[in-house]
């Protein structure tokens, strides 16, 4: 079961949050918890033992590093650190898949969210063993930090302080359920509506080998990986933001229209905010302490950005795409004081975000690098009838992703907030998350659910 | 602004519990039973959000309108099917190899059989109509799939070549626009070529009758897209009355309950108007004269075929490869038919229904 699904929508949602509601306060979490259960439960019962079994050992090990002198810590530390990794690894790396086999699970099963989760137990037991924050002894707060079903799939991924604060400060009431709502359509529109048009795009773009590909399709195709992997990303971390709103917590956003950025450092700060925080946090500051050489240090950077990429596709397109994104942002900060630089950063940024972006979306290095030489005329074909087909028929959903990676539409409503208007945002806002809804289900009508995913995480 | 937020919650909350107690309480679909396996690998989650959206109210409305809506913001494919100016299109990816599979178990069926073997590989509306698709949908088009087909096939096979026949008649009323399949004028074309190989007279299509039962027929291609402002179909019945009537037209279903089988049944909707609901094995004997027998493997494409061979044949055994499993003599003593016809859609063959069979 995943949010973009009338299941989820209509039958588990208004379910958890009617029995959230009338549970006593000091239950909730406990309420929480068990949806929870539930929610990963649809995955199959070994799924939900796994990510019990996941939950227990991080818990254990974390009180046991609590516990024992700070000179041994890091060897409990190391070990658990550890099996998470090859936990993470069996499920995401083909070449891995033991663990699936001894499993037995079915063809395609796989434990959603296991990438954001195992980073957050990761970040919890490196923040017990620096002594930064305390082991916490209450396991159902613990097992609600790795397994709460609005945070599973898309995080945020917030270190374990951010998230007990979250839940003590929790305010449940009528308002909080429409912000959560609002967020929550908000985010299942960019999913629906969008990712999934551009995911048929990126498809059908790149669905003849490259020798026979125009540039132009294959640039098409790249655009549409682009922002239909924003839309994918930014749509599931909304549709839980909300979720996590409408039970109570607030947590900060994922993206912050990052694609439009003016520099290839802003968009770095604005793509994936908290993963990109978790690689700096637990990662490149601690090993660039450990150096005062600046080639190092460099190398450290980029060398972080890498795992990065490696994190998001297990694939070795995905360590370059990256390693070059490190070069690229330590490149233009070399580069910026050239005043051409400065004042048209848009005009660059957009094409090397692009151009990169190659390497995440085929993983293969060497399919990659053919893409690139299509894109650049390679095949011989410049352009195409199939691209002015695929250019026409996807022109709507182009133009809206575009205005939707903006942040136009949220700078008008803010302004109209703001003015003598302001009222008829009162009118208007549940008209068109209702509109907005109505336009999911029936995308959804079908199948009963969203299918297209470009990314496992 | 927390009046607005309030509104939303409260606005939102109502629509998604009136749709949620009208899945839950007004649905038709149940739930999929759960076994230990199942349960275990979370493959009834599947299961449940089919239900749902089975159970859904007013599931066709939404769906029109999602069929609507894809096909503004994107393509308009919509469920694997391609909504064209005039009719809708299945869009499949078959390949050349599918076709090896097909050839090799007619080639072997041929070995062993005394009698003589024809093949008929009936295009989809997509092969005929297929030239309006944007060429990357179809890679593989089913004149290269019947080519590919007819290749393989051993030299003792007589092969009817039915898509040039009915590509030449692509202006006329041959397919369903909402459907895969070829309507009786369609049939009828190729008939007069296939009965002329089997080694009769046509009848001539002045001397039929031809009733409208429906005009309002959605196929199934509308079925998988539940898009409203496709056309509807029409279907026809062909009558010839020379004097040979249907003594006995008979099925086995799937349970191997043998049942009575009313031919152009109006009361059957759909498709089904021809040789009623799909059965593995169907045999029909009729007053001609003649102790011709004619043995048929087919598909969905040969239901509305059927009654035009009537008037042949003294009696016609039809075994539907998409029904029957397994070892196909349990219905029929080959050596009882002195001609075995296979009329198979190139779809079909493409999605190895003749695997199905022995």
């Amino acid at each position: 079961m995943t949010y973009s699904s009338l299941l989820f929508i209509y039958i588990f949602l208004p379910a958890a949050l009617g029995a959230y509601c009338i549970v006593p306060k000091k239950l909730k979490n406990v309420a929480l918890l068990l949806e929870s259960m539930i929610f990963c439960g649809f995955m199959g019962l070994k799924m939900l033992l796994f990510i019990m079994l996941f939950c227990a050992a991080n818990y254990i090990a974390a009180l046991f590093i609590y516990s024992i002198r700070p000179k041994i810590r890091c060897i409990p530390m190391a070990a658990a650190i550890l099996f998470d990794i090859v936990m993470l690894v069996s499920f995401r790396a083909e070449d891995f898949s033991y663990l699936h086999g001894f499993m037995r699970l079915s063809e395609g099963a796989f434990p959603w969210g296991i990438s954001l989760f195992t980073l957050s137990a990761i970040g919890y037991l490196i923040d017990v063993y620096k002594g930064n924050i305390r082991a916490d002894k209450n396991f159902v707060r613990f097992s609600l930090y790795i397994m709460m079903f609005p945070r599973i799939i898309m995080g945020p991924a917030v270190s374990y302080d951010i998230f007990a604060a979250a839940l003590r400060k929790r305010r449940f009431n009528i308002a909080e359920i429409g912000a959560g709502l609002t967020l929550f359509i908000k985010g299942l529109a960019k999913k629906v509506i969008l990712a999934d048009q551009l995911y048929m795009l990126y498809s059908a773009s790149m669905s003849g080998d490259f020798g026979s590909t125009s540039a132009a399709a294959a640039w098409l195709g790249v655009i549409s990986y682009m922002f239909c992997l924003y839309f994918t990303l930014s749509g599931l971390s909304d549709m839980g933001a909300g979720l996590s709103r409408c039970f109570g917590y607030r947590f900060p956003s994922s993206f912050s229209y990052p694609i439009f950025s003016g520099r290839i450092r802003v968009f770095a700060s604005r793509w994936h905010i908290q993963i990109i925080h978790w690689f700096r946090k637990y990662i490149t500051r601690p090993l660039s302490s450990m150096t005062d050489d600046p080639l190092l240090s460099k190398l450290v950077f980029a060398g972080v950005w890498s795992l990065a990429g490696f994190w998001y596709g297990f694939s070795w397109g995905g360590v370059l795409w990256g390693g070059l994104m490190g070069i690229a942002i330590m490149t233009e900060n070399k580069l910026r004081k050239f005043k051409l630089l400065r004042s048209n950063g848009i005009f660059y940024t957009i094409p090397v975000i692009m151009i990169l972006s190659v390497f995440l979306a085929l993983g293969d290095v060497s399919d990659a690098f053919r893409c690139l030489w299509t894109m650049v005329g390679g095949s011989g074909i410049l352009a195409d009838s199939m691209t002015a087909y695929l250019l026409r028929s996807y022109a709507v959903a182009l133009i809206v992703a575009v205005y939707a990676s903006t942040d136009l539409f949220r700078n008008t409503v803010t302004r109209v907030k703001n003015s003598r208007l302001g009222w008829t945002l009162s009118v208007l806002t549940p008209i068109a998350m209702l509109g907005l809804l109505c336009i999911c289900t029936s995308l959804m009508a079908y199948s009963g659910y969203s299918e297209m995913m470009i990314i496992k995480l | 602004m927390k009046r607005t937020e309030k509104i939303t919650a409260a606005a939102v909350m109502t629509f998604i519990i009136a749709f949620s107690a009208v899945t839950l309480f007004g649905g038709r679909c149940e739930i999929p039973k759960t076994g230990k396996n199942v349960l275990l690998d979370g493959g009834f989650s599947e299961g449940i959000m089919n239900c749902t959206a089975e159970n859904f109210p007013m599931k066709n409305k939404w769906r029109s309108v999602g069929a609507g809506l894809s096909s503004k913001v994107g393509e308009p494919i919509v469920n694997g099917v391609y909504i064209a100016d005039d009719r809708l299109l299945s869009v499949g990816s078959a390949s050349l190899e599918d076709m090896d599979s097909a050839a090799e178990f007619v080639n072997d069926f041929t070995e062993n059989y005394g009698g003589a073997v024809y093949f008929a590989a009936i295009p989809t509306s997509t092969g005929i109509y297929g030239d309006t698709l944007p060429s990357y949908l179809l890679p593989v088009t089913e004149k290269q799939q019947a080519d590919r087909l007819y290749e393989k096939l051993s030299a003792d096979i007589r092969k009817i070549d039915a898509y040039t026949i009915l590509k030449m008649l692509s202006d006329n009323y041959i397919y369903c626009r909402s459907d895969t399949r070829w309507t009786s004028y369609g049939a009828y074309c190729v008939y007069r070529t296939v009965i002329q190989k089997l080694g009769f007279i046509p009848v001539s299509y002045d001397k039929y009758t031809i009733r409208h039962v429906t005009d309002s027929y959605h196929g199934n291609l509308y079925s998988r897209t539940s898009y409203m402002e496709s056309k509807p179909d029409i279907l026809d019945i062909y009558e010839y009355d020379d004097g040979t009537l249907i003594e006995e037209c008979s099925g086995i279903d799937r349970d191997g309950v043998r049942r009575r089988i009313i031919p152009y049944d109006e009361s059957n909707s759909g498709y089904e108007l021809y040789l009623g609901e799909p059965m593995p094995f169907v045999k029909i004997r009729t007053t001609v004269n003649n102790d011709k027998k004619l043995l048929v493997i087919g598909d969905k494409s040969a239901d509305c075929f059927i009654p035009f061979l009537t008037k042949h044949y003294s009696e016609i055994a039809l075994i539907s490869a998409q029904c029957a499993e397994g070892d196909i003599e349990k219905y029929v003593a080959f050596d009882d038919y002195e001609q075995t016809l296979f009329l198979v859609g190139l779809d079909s063959v493409a999605e190895g229904i003749l695997d199905n069979i022995k």
